[in-house]
């Protein structure tokens, strides 16, 4: 496992935020870990999602539920927001629990507690 | 200064290296798992988005301490604060490592940055991405930068 998720390609993706000034010569590395723990958190939660429904891909559907399912995931929801809801390999179970979450997800800017634990239930 | 800050950087620019992170993710699931090609473009652009989220919020963190320079304890109380503080132990551990492994640099003078990278290869590399800068400068075509760990201290001021 690589020690250390690219910290050249880290220091420049936060220096690419203009309101970030200096940035001191550890940083990069605390971030990186941070990163790797995170991205291990985030295939795990996705991937319990991908076996939930039988499935040997994991495929962005799984990523998007998983994201609508934890709080912690709440600011990678418009980047998982354009993937659809349908057209995913078990379509035929999604169907009708699609037009529910498609609902589900317009009105989650309110960070309604019910509507989240709706979003988990369906598989 | 890294030769690819003379290119303009939006944020589009930096990403982080795909087959680099692709392997990665492979080896974070079981072996048997395959990713859908978009998944793992997506799980890369989440990537991104939690630097993106670490980085603001360090920033404020080191704001509102009136500091100039985003410092270590500043992304820690940042991931407290974002709610991902159960990674600082972790983190702070690599940090504790880096600093040691430092340490080792001065005193011995080998090059000890945990690389995969000799000293020979790193200087290399970096006469590589000079030559590269040159040839933008000078109007050249774009070479696209292959993936790589990208982890020289030397390189990274």
């Amino acid at each position: 496992m690589q020690a250390n998720i690219a910290k050249a390609r880290i220091k420049k993706i936060m220096q690419a935020d203009e309101d970030i000034g200096k940035i001191a010569m550890a940083v990069p590395l605390l971030v990186s870990k941070a990163l790797e723990l995170f991205l291990q958190d985030l295939c795990d939660r996705t991937y319990e999602i991908t076996l939930k429904k039988g499935a040997k891909t994991l495929n962005s559907l799984h990523l998007k539920q998983c994201v609508q399912s934890f709080h912690v995931f709440d600011f990678l929801k418009d980047t998982v927001s354009r993937v659809p809801d349908l057209g995913a390999s078990d379509a035929a179970a999604e169907d009708r629990s699609a037009a529910k979450r498609r609902k589900i997800s317009e009105d989650e800017e309110d960070g309604n507690d019910d509507e989240s634990k709706k979003a988990r239930v369906v598989s | 200064m890294e030769p690819m800050d003379i290119v303009g950087k939006t944020k589009e620019d930096a990403s982080l290296p795909k087959a680099t992170m692709t392997k990665i993710i492979k080896e974070m699931l079981p072996p048997d798992v395959r990713v859908a090609r978009d998944a793992q473009d997506l799980l890369i652009e989440c990537c991104v988005e939690f630097i993106n989220l670490v980085s603001s919020e360090s920033n404020e963190v080191c704001n509102r301490e009136e500091r100039k320079t985003i410092a270590p304890e500043h992304v820690l109380k940042a991931l407290q604060d974002l709610g991902f503080g159960e990674y600082n132990e972790e983190v702070f551990a690599a940090y504790e490592q880096h600093k040691l492994e430092t340490m080792d640099t001065v005193r011995t003078g080998k090059w000890s940055n945990g690389a995969d990278m000799s000293e020979e290869e790193a200087l290399v590399e970096q006469q590589r991405m000079f030559a590269e800068a040159r040839a933008r400068m000078n109007g050249g075509p774009m070479i696209p930068k292959p993936a790589d760990s990208d982890s020289c201290p030397s390189l990274n001021s």
